[in-house]
C-alpha cells in the first residue's frame, strides 16, 4: 500500500502529468473567477481531450482543474460578492463585508489557506476512508440521505435571528426555495409544473442566474447607492499584512476548520447530497459555534469565521466526493458523474480494481489534489495583495464590468437570453429581501436542493411507505435536525424569552 | 415603513404560494405531492407571520440573523433613486442585449455607463471599453465559443 501511494505521488510528478495538471489548473484558475461557467461544465468540455493520455495524465489534468475551481470560486464572491463558483456562496455572506470593510486581504488570505487545509484534509480523507466506507455508504439510503438534505435546510434557517418571526421568514424562505425547484419537468412522472406556458420553463430554473441574480445584483445595488468603493470611505489596510492575518486566522481558528473540512468530506462521501449542503453545512456549523450571542452577532458582519468554515468544506468536499465514485462508481455530485466518464474513457472501471489493480493511478488522484491546491494557494498568495486593491476603486467604474461578469456569467448556463431576464427578476427579489430582512441563504440552498429532496422523498413513501420514518438512522437525523432547530433558542434563552415574540 | 413591507412581500409568497397549492391539487398524485407539501406549510407560516405582523406585538428581541444588510449611509430618498437608476441601467442593458445581441451590447454599454454615470473621462471610458471588449471577445467568443444569439434587430434584418 505504501508502494502504491509513492507511485502514485511520481505518477503526478512526470514532467507530462505534472504539465498537464498545470494547464489545468490554469483553466480552473479562469473558470473559478467567472460565475456560470461552473467546474462540472468545464470537466464535460474538457473531457474529450483526455482520449490520449494515459490514466494519470488525464486525473492530473481534469483533477487539477477541478480542484482549483473550487478554491478560486471564493476571490469573486469576496472581491465583489459575486459566487464565481455556485458552491462559493456561502463565502459570499462575510467575505463580501470583510471587502467592504477594508479588510479584503484578510479574507482572501483566510479563504485560501483554508481552501488548502480543507483540500488537504480531505485529501487525506479520501487515501485513508477508501478501504472503511463501504459500510457507511451502504447504510444511507433514500430516507436518510432525504433527512441529510433537509439538517443541511435546517442548519441555515436556524440562523435567521432568535424572534419566532425571524425563524419563520428563514423557513419561510427555504420552502419557497424549495418550491421554486419544483418549476419544470418532475423527474418521476415526467409532468410538466409551474411552465406558465413557457418552453424555457420546461427544464425548471438554473442555479446560476438564481444565484447570481439573488447574491450579486443586490450588493451592486447597494454599490451604487453608496456611491464609493467597495471599502466604502476606510483608509487601505496593509494589504500585506491582512493577507498574513488571514492565514494566521486559519491557524488560530484551526479546530474550527478542521471540524468544518470534516462537515465537508462527510457530506461529499454521501452520494448525492450536493457540494452546496457541505458549504453552507459548515457555515451553519460556525456560526453555533459562536462563544455567545455577542459573539455570533459578527456573522453575516464580516467575520472571518463565516470565511474559514465554508473555504474549508468546499475543497475537503472534492476528496470526500472522489471516494464513492472510486470505490463504487457512485458518483457523490454531478463533477464526479462528468469524472467518471474520464474513467470509462481510460478503461478503468471503479470499483474494487481501483483499490487493488490500479491502486497507484487512485494514489494519484490524492497527490494531485494535495499539489493543485498548494501550487494554487501559493501562486494566489503572491497576487493576492493587487487582487485586494481592487476593493479600493470607485464603485462606479467597476459596476459595469461586474454587471457585464453577471450576465454574461447567467447566459452561459443555458445560453438563452431569458437567463438575463431570470437573472433581473431574482435581483429584485433579493434586493427587497436585504432591504426587508428576509434571508437568502435558505431560499438558494432550499432551491439548490429542491430536486434531491424530492427525489429521496419521493423513493423512501414508494419503497417504504411511511415506515421509513421509524429507520433508526433516520430517526437519528430526525432528532439531530430538531436539535439544530432549538439549539440557537436554548443557549439564547434569556436574550429572548422576555420579547414580545 | 418596513412592517408594510413585510406585509407586502409576505402578499407576494401567498399569492405563489396560493397558486402553487391550486395547481398542485389538479395535478397526479406523482406530479402535485411535492409541491403540495412546501407549499402547505409555506402558506401556514406566511399567514402566521402576517397575523404578527398585524396584530403582535413589535418585534423587539430579534437575536443575531445572518444576513447582510444595506448600508444605511445614504439618505433612504438618495438611496431610492440611486437603487432605481442602477435598475434602470441593468434593465435597458438587458434590453439592448435582446435588442442587438451581446457583442454590440458589451462595448455600447461599458461606454455610456463609464461615461454618462461615472463621469469618467472620454479617454479613460473608450480605454477601458476597448480592453473590455478585446477580453470579452477573446474569452467567451474565441477561446470558450459560447454562442451569443443575435438580436432581435439583426434578426429582423436578416443579418
Amino acid at each position: 500500500m505504501l508502494d502504491a501511494f509513492i507511485d502514485g505521488l511520481f505518477l503526478v510528478l512526470q514532467w507530462k502529468a505534472f504539465s498537464l495538471m498545470l494547464v489545468g489548473m490554469g483553466l480552473g484558475f479562469c473558470v473559478g473567477l467567472l460565475p456560470g461557467i461552473g467546474g462540472a461544465a468545464t470537466l464535460a468540455l474538457m473531457i474529450p481531450f483526455v482520449f490520449k493520455m494515459n490514466p494519470a495524465e488525464a486525473f492530473a489534468f481534469l483533477l487539477g482543474m477541478h480542484a482549483v475551481a473550487a478554491t478560486t470560486g471564493d476571490i469573486t464572491s469576496i472581491l465583489f460578492g459575486v459566487p464565481g463558483e455556485g458552491l462559493s456562496a456561502a463565502t459570499v455572506v462575510d467575505g463580501y463585508p470583510m471587502a467592504k470593510n477594508g479588510e479584503a486581504g484578510r479574507a482572501l488570505g483566510a479563504a485560501l489557506m483554508s481552501s488548502l487545509v480543507g483540500a488537504l484534509i480531505g485529501a487525506v480523507a479520501l487515501a485513508l476512508a477508501i478501504p472503511i466506507v463501504r459500510p457507511l455508504v451502504l447504510t444511507f439510503g433514500s430516507p436518510e440521505l432525504f433527512l441529510l438534505s433537509m439538517i443541511g435546510i435546517a442548519c441555515i434557517t436556524s440562523l435567521s435571528g432568535l424572534s419566532v418571526r425571524g425563524q419563520i421568514r428563514g423557513f419561510a424562505m427555504g420552502l419557497f426555495g424549495l418550491l421554486l425547484s419544483t418549476i419544470g419537468q418532475e423527474r418521476q412522472s415526467g409532468s410538466i409544473r409551474f411552465d406558465m406556458g413557457l418552453m424555457y420553463l420546461w427544464e425548471g430554473l438554473d442555479l446560476v442566474p438564481v444565484l447570481v441574480g439573488v447574491f450579486a445584483i443586490p450588493e451592486l445595488v447597494d454599490l451604487a447607492v453608496r456611491g464609493t468603493s467597495i471599502a466604502g470611505d476606510r483608509r487601505a489596510e496593509n494589504l500585506n499584512h491582512g493577507v498574513m492575518e488571514g492565514i494566521k486566522d486559519t491557524f488560530r481558528h484551526f479546530w474550527l476548520v478542521f471540524r468544518c473540512s470534516a462537515v465537508g468530506v462527510f457530506v461529499g462521501i454521501m452520494p448525492g447530497a450536493g457540494g452546496g449542503v457541505a458549504q453552507w453545512m459548515a457555515y451553519a456549523h460556525a456560526v453555533q459555534s459562536a462563544a455567545d450571542s455577542k459573539d455570533r452577532e459578527r456573522f453575516g458582519k464580516g467575520d472571518v469565521r463565516g470565511v474559514l468554515g465554508p473555504g474549508a468544506a468546499n475543497n475537503s468536499k472534492e476528496g470526500g466526493d472522489l471516494v464513492p465514485t472510486i470505490a463504487f462508481g457512485v458518483p457523490g455530485s454531478g463533477a464526479m458523474a462528468i469524472l467518471l466518464g474520464g474513467f470509462m474513457i481510460m478503461g478503468l472501471v471503479p470499483g474494487p480494481d481501483m483499490l487493488s489493480k490500479h491502486l497507484a493511478v487512485t494514489y494519484s488522484m490524492v497527490w494531485t489534489l494535495v499539489i493543485a491546491n498548494i501550487i494554487t494557494v501559493v501562486l494566489s498568495l503572491a497576487v493576492l495583495n493587487q487582487l485586494a486593491k481592487v476593493t479600493y476603486i470607485r464603485g462606479s467604474l467597476i459596476i459595469p464590468f461586474v454587471l457585464l461578469l453577471v450576465f454574461v456569467g447567467s447566459y452561459t448556463a443555458n445560453g438563452q437570453l431569458a437567463d438575463l431576464i431570470v437573472t433581473f427578476f431574482f435581483g429584485v427579489l433579493g434586493y427587497f429581501m436585504v432591504l426587508l430582512g428576509w434571508p437568502r441563504p435558505p431560499l438558494v440552498l432550499g432551491f439548490v436542493l429542491g430536486k434531491l429532496v424530492e427525489t429521496y422523498l419521493f423513493i423512501s413513501v414508494s419503497r417504504y411507505g411511511f415506515a421509513w420514518l421509524t429507520h433508526p438512522i433516520v430517526v437519528v437525523l430526525t432528532l439531530l435536525m430538531v436539535f439544530v432547530i432549538v439549539y440557537p433558542f436554548v443557549r439564547e434563552k434569556p436574550a429572548w424569552a422576555g420579547g414580545g415574540d | 415603513m418596513k412592517s408594510r413591507g413585510h406585509l407586502y412581500f409576505s402578499a407576494f409568497l401567498l399569492l405563489v404560494s396560493g397558486f402553487a397549492i391550486v395547481s398542485g391539487s389538479q395535478w397526479p398524485f406523482k406530479t402535485g405531492f411535492f409541491p403540495l407539501a412546501v407549499a402547505i406549510p409555506l402558506s401556514i407560516l406566511i399567514l402566521v407571520h402576517v397575523y404578527l405582523e398585524s396584530f403582535g406585538a413589535p418585534e423587539i428581541s430579534k437575536g443575531p440573523a445572518v444576513e447582510a444588510a444595506f448600508s444605511g449611509e445614504v439618505p433612504p430618498e438618495v438611496a431610492r433613486r440611486r437603487a432605481i437608476t442602477i435598475f434602470s441601467w441593468i434593465a435597458g442593458f438587458i434590453l439592448f442585449v435582446c435588442l442587438i445581441g451581446f457583442p454590440l451590447t458589451v462595448p455600447l454599454f461599458i461606454f455610456s455607463y463609464l461615461k454618462y454615470q461615472s463621469r469618467a473621462s472620454l479617454l479613460q471610458s473608450f480605454v477601458l471599453t476597448a480592453v473590455t471588449w478585446c477580453a470579452f471577445y477573446l474569452l467567451f467568443q474565441r477561446l470558450v465559443h459560447i454562442q451569443f444569439e443575435a438580436g432581435a434587430i439583426q434578426t429582423w434584418l436578416g443579418l
